[in-house]
């Protein structure tokens, strides 16, 4: 047995290890949310520190493969993922404290909850085994479901969860039929098995196979909230509080794309043109409802929910042409993804940082005039917004320019005209917030704001600065890592996966 | 001996499974919706065991105990949803939970 191995799990078991010591201190009355913040952010802070040990390389290792069978991998592709996750739950940490402590109900466990949370998307991105992954869909998805009815008084909370545990038990159900069709099929559930399955053998004798890899699909659109399965998505991101909506809305999103890159790209790899065309459809129809959504809505907090099926949408696009050009097409992916989780982190932590004391600024109408009372605020709020339409000079714009490049170098031209189309009817519902903040002179503002002070207002500052870097930082100073170190870390990502 | 009554084990576990979608579907009473989904998950539990006892290897059996534990911890999220919905509006109707429903526009 190698002692070594322990280095490539420590970010998972540290993470397992917070989660459990957690939900010990929670009870004890001595522990306020303050101090549990920092014991919380200690166990993610350890746990990003050991996962970058080993960043910057390509390399794939099954640790204790042994004792595990090769149900975890640890590669270069997860490690990218896993920093992603991670960053997510130390930001929702850093800015849901102010939340969670000014409101009552929601005591110590959240943070138990969020690092099981982040524990099962781990495991999601890690795993190299059907079942695996769907023990890991089922902690990160239970623990969500608690996450968003915590408030147990709050006929809000509960009903969103209740949808939200209904249409996500039925979705893991499928996910499982799948899992047994394709145990049926190839008498294997671990990726690399049915990989070289599926390469020995003739399409025509697998169809219990291809069913179950359209089953499994289909509890992949459900999660990311594509066309046909989007409506659970509007209802359980408005039932959350809003530090666990951002939560819900960018890091879950880059769990579940990880472990569906890596399912398509090794184990269906022979198989991945024959979704091509229902995903065509479903990319389409999910960028039009969504800003057809998106328009119509009032309150902020649904106009992000609504504008994030869109993006999943753009997301879709380079989905559909990871048939013809794998490389570049899964590169522009992982990309949108940092782009879109720092942007839409930054727009929801705003938000719940604004509405945390008082919960009255949630809709369009109750940020007339705010720039004139907190310029800084609205500062930041508009580079998250701009990100999120896709102006130049943001790393929004560049996720999204690549996405478009590899359509259209794939012969799905009609897709990035649906996706540049949907890009300016988003402008609308992103400038109208801006519009309004910075082109009215300002009425009294009713309710408390809080001040531009303490940690929360630093995290999404710096936030806001990455954006900005992002899209135009490369160009200013040299050997410091922007853009380019993003896309060759992700290329590096995309090939640790054929190493195994 | 399998062989045999193979067919008839994968009929059983797939009619159990549209039993748990139609009432999954159809059904109002927040209550027989959680048992839908636990049918559903039997089923496939069901059918996972045939398959470990017709491929002669216990990889199936043991998929199928973790999906109880884990149809365990979905119970338990679930019947606790329940009493604190119940608490709320005093009705397992799953008609009278519409809060979230966004009047006037779409």
């Amino acid at each position: 047995m190698k002692y070594d191995d322990i280095i490539y799990l420590l970010p998972l078991l540290s993470i397992g290890v917070g989660a459990i010591v957690l939900m010990l201190l929670s009870p004890i009355k001595k522990f306020s949310i303050d101090k549990l913040s920092w014991v919380a952010l200690f166990f993610l802070i350890v746990s990003f520190a050991t996962n970058a040990l080993n960043f910057g390389m390509v390399y794939s290792i099954a640790p204790y493969a042994h004792l595990f069978s090769y149900m975890l991998v640890s590669d270069t592709f997860s490690g990218y993922f896993n920093s992603i996750i991670i960053a997510g739950g130390i930001v929702t940490v850093l800015v849901g404290t102010h939340y969670f402590d000014k409101s009552n109900m929601l005591r110590g466990e959240v943070f138990s909850l969020l690092l099981f949370a982040v524990f099962g998307m781990l495991l999601l991105v890690q795993s190299n085994e059907l079942f695996t992954s769907f023990i890991a869909l089922e902690i990160a998805s239970i623990s969500l479901y608690v996450l968003i009815g915590f408030q147990k008084n709050n006929v809000r909370r509960i009903e969103g969860s209740f949808r939200y545990l209904i249409l996500g038990s039925m979705a893991s159900i499928m996910f499982l039929l799948g899992v047994t069709l394709i145990y049926a099929g190839t008498k294997s559930t671990n990726i690399l098995n049915i990989a070289s399955y599926l390469s020995s053998h003739k399409t025509e004798d697998m169809t219990l196979t291809i069913v179950g890899g359209t089953l499994i699909l289909i509890t992949f659109l459900f999660k990311i909230a594509a066309f046909p399965f989007q409506n659970w998505s509007m209802d359980a991101y408005e039932g959350a509080p809003l530090p666990i909506t951002a939560f819900m809305a960018s890091t879950f999103k880059v769990a579940i794309f990880g472990f569906i890159l890596r399912f398509v790209l090794v184990d269906f790899h022979e198989l991945k043109n024959i979704w091509s065309d229902i995903l065509f459809y479903v990319a389409i129809l999910t960028m039009i409802y969504g800003s057809f959504l998106a328009i119509f809505q009032t309150s902020l907090k649904r106009m992000l929910a609504a504008s994030s099926i869109v993006h999943t949408g753009y997301l879709l696009i380079a989905f559909v042409s990871i048939g013809s050009i794998g490389e570049s097409a899964a590169t522009s992916i992982i990309f949108y993804l940092i782009a879109y989780f720092l942007s839409s982190m930054g727009a929801f932590g705003m938000l719940s940082y604004i509405a945390s004391s008082d919960h009255l600024r949630v809709t369009y109408e109750d940020f007339r005039g705010f720039s004139h009372v907190r310029p800084y605020m609205a500062a930041m709020m508009s580079i998250f917004l701009l990100s999120l339409a896709g102006i130049p000079s943001t790393i929004g714009f560049i996720g999204k320019f690549y996405i478009f490049i590899g359509a259209i170098e794939s012969g799905y031209t009609i897709l990035a005209i649906v996706g540049i189309l949907a890009t300016f009817v988003s402008v609308y519902y992103y400038f109208k917030l801006i519009a309004l903040m910075y082109f009215y002179p300002s009425p009294e503002m009713k309710g408390k704001i809080p001040p531009l002070r303490g940690i929360p207002p630093l995290v999404i500052g710096i936030m806001a600065i990455l954006i900005i870097w992002g899209g135009i930082g490369n160009t200013l100073v040299s050997y410091f890592p922007g853009i380019d170190f993003l896309i060759d870390t992700a290329k590096f990502a995309y090939q640790s996966l054929f190493m195994g | 001996m399998i062989e045999a009554s193979f067919m008839s084990y994968i009929s059983l576990s797939i009619l159990l499974f549209s039993i748990g979608i139609i009432g999954l579907i159809s059904r109002k009473n927040i209550f027989i919706i959680y048992m839908s989904i636990e049918l559903m998950l039997n089923a496939i539990n069901l059918m996972l065991v045939t398959l470990s006892k017709y491929f002669s290897s216990m990889d199936g059996q043991i998929i199928a105990m973790m999906v109880m534990a884990i149809a365990a911890s979905e119970a338990a999220v679930f019947l606790s949803l329940i009493v604190a919905m119940f608490r709320l509006k005093h009705s397992l109707n799953i008609d009278d939970y519409n809060a979230l429903k966004q009047k006037g526009t779409l």
